[in-house]
């Protein structure tokens, strides 16, 4: 029974939704962009997380399930900034290291 | 056509929803729930991350009020995953914020550290260079003061020569005079009977020469005063003799004063028979002992 429902549940996000999730998806291309810019060798896991994301986002959003799409772009948008994030950080400690021991 | 459909398996869901969560979701929730707690609880988030925790809290409400209303399943484990990730975001951004002001503060102590030892190596050349300054000054001074030192020995050394050579000149231009050089200066000794006649107090015109060039050499150096003593033998009184030395030395300097030599340079004194320079028991010595000594002070 609840396995049968889940597909369900899909097809009822996508009707549900009236609009397509353009402004969710935009915003998460960015955040993926700014975050690849700088994340890929200090926050590759993060990264990754977020591209796949996207990508499933996009599909989701070329076949219509908008609701699925939305939920996955402000998942990828959420993963991004934590990249991104990470990525300043360690550059900002690494930053710190050298001004300490004095390079 | 498809939306009744839908319709009656949402009212299916949600009632199914309701009842409970799948403990997927559940999971989720509780590490947002942790990941949130560890957030908020870092003073360094709030000072540093607030837009970013408020963002993860504003996703846990949403994920716990879906939860509590027994709402998708789906939607919960959703806003608790952006909660979680938003979070440890806020997290993050604190750390960087942290690490970039930690930056910002050394790089000031170190321009702080290094304006001070600018300023200590500057006040370390100055003082340097002033205690050179000083140091040469010094030396200037001490050799000033040596040159000065040599020329005064100099001067003093030619002074002495010269009048050494002055006296010796008066020695041997008047036959019964004799010099010499003792502690008290130079000593000139004439013979009573170059200037007196016995038992007298007048001086001889055979006197006038040797006067003349006494008087000569005073004139020559006018910052030495002189002592007159006059002294006699032991032969008669005491007091006579005594008398007598007095009144012959004031004749000598009354003779140089004549000659334009002042006064109160010259000192007459009568020793009588006191201070003998030979025996009185031969008439050799008594001869050396009537005398007349013509102290010239060292300048």
């Amino acid at each position: 029974m609840f396995r049968l429902a889940l597909p369900f549940i899909a097809a009822l996000a996508a009707c549900a939704t009236t609009d397509p999730p353009q402004p969710e998806l935009t915003a998460a291309r960015e955040m993926v962009a700014q975050a690849r810019s700088a994340a890929g060798t200090e926050a590759p896991a993060e990264l990754a997380a977020a591209q796949g994301k996207l990508a499933r986002a996009e599909s989701a959003m070329q076949r219509g399930h908008y609701e699925h799409a939305r939920l996955l772009a402000e998942q990828a948008q959420a993963d991004a900034k934590l990249a991104w994030t990470n990525a300043e950080k360690a550059r900002a400690e690494r930053a710190l290291r050298q001004e300490r021991s004095g390079t | 056509m498809r939306k009744p459909f839908s319709l009656t398996i949402v009212a299916a869901a949600l009632a199914l929803a309701g009842c409970a969560i799948t403990p997927q979701a559940e999971r989720q929730l509780e590490e947002a729930r942790a990941a949130y707690r560890l957030a908020s609880e870092s003073p360094h988030v709030q000072r540093y991350a607030a837009p970013e925790l408020a963002a993860a809290g504003s996703a846990l409400k949403d994920a716990e009020r879906l939860a509590a209303e027994g709402g998708p399943t789906e939607l919960v484990e959703h806003n608790a995953y952006l909660a979680e990730q938003r979070s440890r975001t806020a997290l993050s951004a604190a750390d960087t914020r942290q690490a970039e002001a930690d930056v910002a503060a050394a790089r000031e102590e170190r321009r702080r550290a290094e304006i001070q030892a600018r300023e200590r190596e500057a006040a370390a050349a100055r003082a340097q260079a002033q205690q050179a300054e000083i140091a040469r000054r010094e030396a200037e001074l001490r050799a000033q003061l040596l040159e000065r030192e040599r020329l005064e020995k100099d001067r003093q050394t030619l002074a002495a020569t010269e009048l050494s050579a002055e006296v010796k000149r008066l020695e041997t231009e008047l036959a019964d005079v004799r010099a010499k050089q003792t502690d008290r200066g130079w000593i000139l000794t004439l013979k009573n009977e170059l200037l007196f006649d016995s038992g007298g107090a007048t001086l001889k015109s055979g006197a006038e020469r040797a006067l003349d060039n006494l008087a000569q050499f005073l004139r020559k150096y006018p910052d030495r005063d002189i002592a007159i003593e006059g002294f006699t033998d032991s032969v008669g009184s005491k007091e006579v003799n005594q008398r007598l030395s007095e009144r012959r030395a004031a004749a000598v300097k009354d003779a140089l004063v004549s000659r334009g030599i002042e006064s109160r340079r010259i000192d007459a004194r009568g020793y009588g028979p006191s201070f003998p320079v030979a025996s009185n028991a031969t008439e050799t010595g008594r001869q050396l002992n009537r005398r007349v000594e013509i102290v010239i002070n060292p300048s």
